[in-house]
């Protein structure tokens, strides 16, 4: 018992070192909600331009385009589109390293979140789309009102799922020299040379942060079926 | 026929890809008519209703709403179907919002009324087909019967010209096909003009001023229901008849 506590003392609070976790908490909660909040919008923008091209045959330049961009984001590992937007995109200019990552993180999980959101669109049965169409209402009126509501409802778990494959890949983030929680960690296991305290910490917060992520999904999930029965 | 022409068809086609659907129909409905239309399944019914409000697009011919041609380019269509009311055989209520809100929705956001007076109007309607307490209720609460009068309801919110109905009652438990078709002879005697895909032959009979009958993409015979199922001169039509009746 005493050995543990000399080695929590000894990571943790010796100078003050749990300020490395604390850094690197604060940077992967930055760029994981900001990487959310990047991927929901162009998810979401990518898949409206996929679906309606696939049912009104318009758009074809920007379905190209956002063809491209799942096939690039979808086929290379984050590890490697976050090293060329850091090292090659953004090599000249001077911004910080958490905006980086942001821009990373957001235009892969964007991919994602895309096909994602695409399936849920295609899951709303074809009837729903027609009735608001019969009614007067135009395509944009349908999908904004009838069809998307109930995508985004269909997608819930799948995009719970999501986000929080994003929160752990941003683990990668020391790779581009940035401390994120995961480097915190390391940087500690660097000055004192013991694995286990860093390392448990650091698996722990994460394994809190997704608990946490699930919960709010599993609360809006419950709060979005009260039309079900 | 009599009265003002609502609706004129003009040697309407529809094929998906090669093939024909519709082979040329060509038909008036005028205000008041209630029109049915009856034929084997796959003879192209459907599809020809669709046409009329152009959730089908028609591949030749011309469909004329009102005194405009709806098939010309150009034409705003949104604009068309809000005087063209469309009751579907899966009712398709939409599944995220309550009874009112499917029944204001659409004359809300297209600005023909404000949020209360729709409200007001969606009241009167759930009244009038008999639902008056299923305001608050989702579409997944209801039984077929009450989903299909709410959807005749959600269309008379707009107040149609006309009324569609794609076979209406063909995906009720046969309990519930009554409380449907009931709905619908009292729309029929209040005046609405409407045409119905069937398959329900005492209806056609007992409240079509016309019948229809189409097989393989024509009309091929249409009639008073009295003349229509007395004595139909079509062959296909007396086989389709003997089978059904």
């Amino acid at each position: 018992m005493q050995n543990f506590i000399d080695e929590f003392t000894l990571n943790f609070i010796e100078k003050n070192r749990y300020q490395y976790i604390a850094e690197g908490f604060i940077n992967t909660m930055i760029i994981s909600l900001f990487a959310v909040l990047v991927g929901i919008a162009i998810g979401f923008l990518v898949a409206i331009i996929r679906s309606s091209h696939d049912k009104t045959g318009h758009m074809k330049a920007a379905n190209f385009i956002c063809r491209i961009y799942l096939t690039v984001m979808r086929g290379t590992p984050t590890m490697i589109q976050l090293l060329i937007i850091y090292y090659v995109i953004f090599a000249t200019v001077n911004i910080p390293k958490v905006f980086v990552a942001v821009v990373a993180f957001g235009l892969n999980s964007g991919a994602y979140v895309a096909e994602i959101v695409r399936s849920g669109i295609m899951s709303v049965d074809e009837g729903q789309f027609e009735a608001g169409r019969s009614l007067g209402l135009n395509y944009r009126q349908t999908m904004q009102f009838i069809i998307m509501p109930q995508a985004f409802k269909n997608v819930l778990p799948a995009l719970g799922n999501e986000f929080i494959v994003l929160l752990k890949e941003t683990s990668i983030s020391g790779y581009i020299g940035l401390t994120d929680l995961t480097h915190g960690g390391d940087i500690i296991r660097g000055i004192t040379f013991s694995a286990f305290m860093p390392l448990i910490a650091v698996a722990l917060i994460y394994l809190l942060l997704v608990t946490g992520l699930s919960w709010c999904v599993n609360k809006l999930e419950r709060r979005l079926r009260v039309n079900e029965r | 026929m009599s009265g003002n022409v609502l609706l004129e068809v003009k040697d309407l086609k529809k094929d998906f890809g090669d093939h024909a659907v519709l082979r040329g129909i060509s038909t008036r409905i005028c205000q008041g008519e209630v029109v049915a239309i009856i034929g084997p399944s796959g003879c192209g019914k459907s599809t020809f209703l669709r046409s009329l409000n152009l959730l089908e697009a028609p591949t030749g011919g011309s469909v004329i709403f009102e005194g405009n041609e709806i098939t010309a380019p150009g034409t705003d269509v949104n604009k068309i179907r809000q005087k063209i009311g469309m009751v579907f055989q899966q009712f398709n209520l939409f599944a995220n919002l309550t009874i009112e809100d499917n029944i204001t929705l659409a004359p809300v956001k297209l600005g023909l009324m404000d949020k209360e007076q729709a409200q007001k109007r969606a009241k009167e309607l759930l009244g009038r087909v008999g639902l008056p307490d299923k305001a608050d209720a989702y579409p997944a609460m209801l039984s077929g019967g009450q989903k299909q009068r709410i959807a005749i309801a959600r269309s008379l919110a707009m107040n149609p010209d006309v009324m569609l109905f794609d076979e209406p009652t063909s995906a009720l438990d046969p309990e519930m096909v009554g409380e449907v078709l009931e709905l619908m002879k009292e729309l029929a005697a209040d005046g609405m003009t409407m045409v119905v895909v069937t398959h329900e032959m005492g209806f056609a009979r007992e409240v079509a001023t016309r019948v229809m009958f189409i097989d393989e993409g024509v009309i091929c015979e249409e009639n008073t229901p009295r003349e229509f199922f007395e004595h139909p001169g079509n062959q296909r039509l007396q086989e389709f008849l003997s089978k059904v009746l």
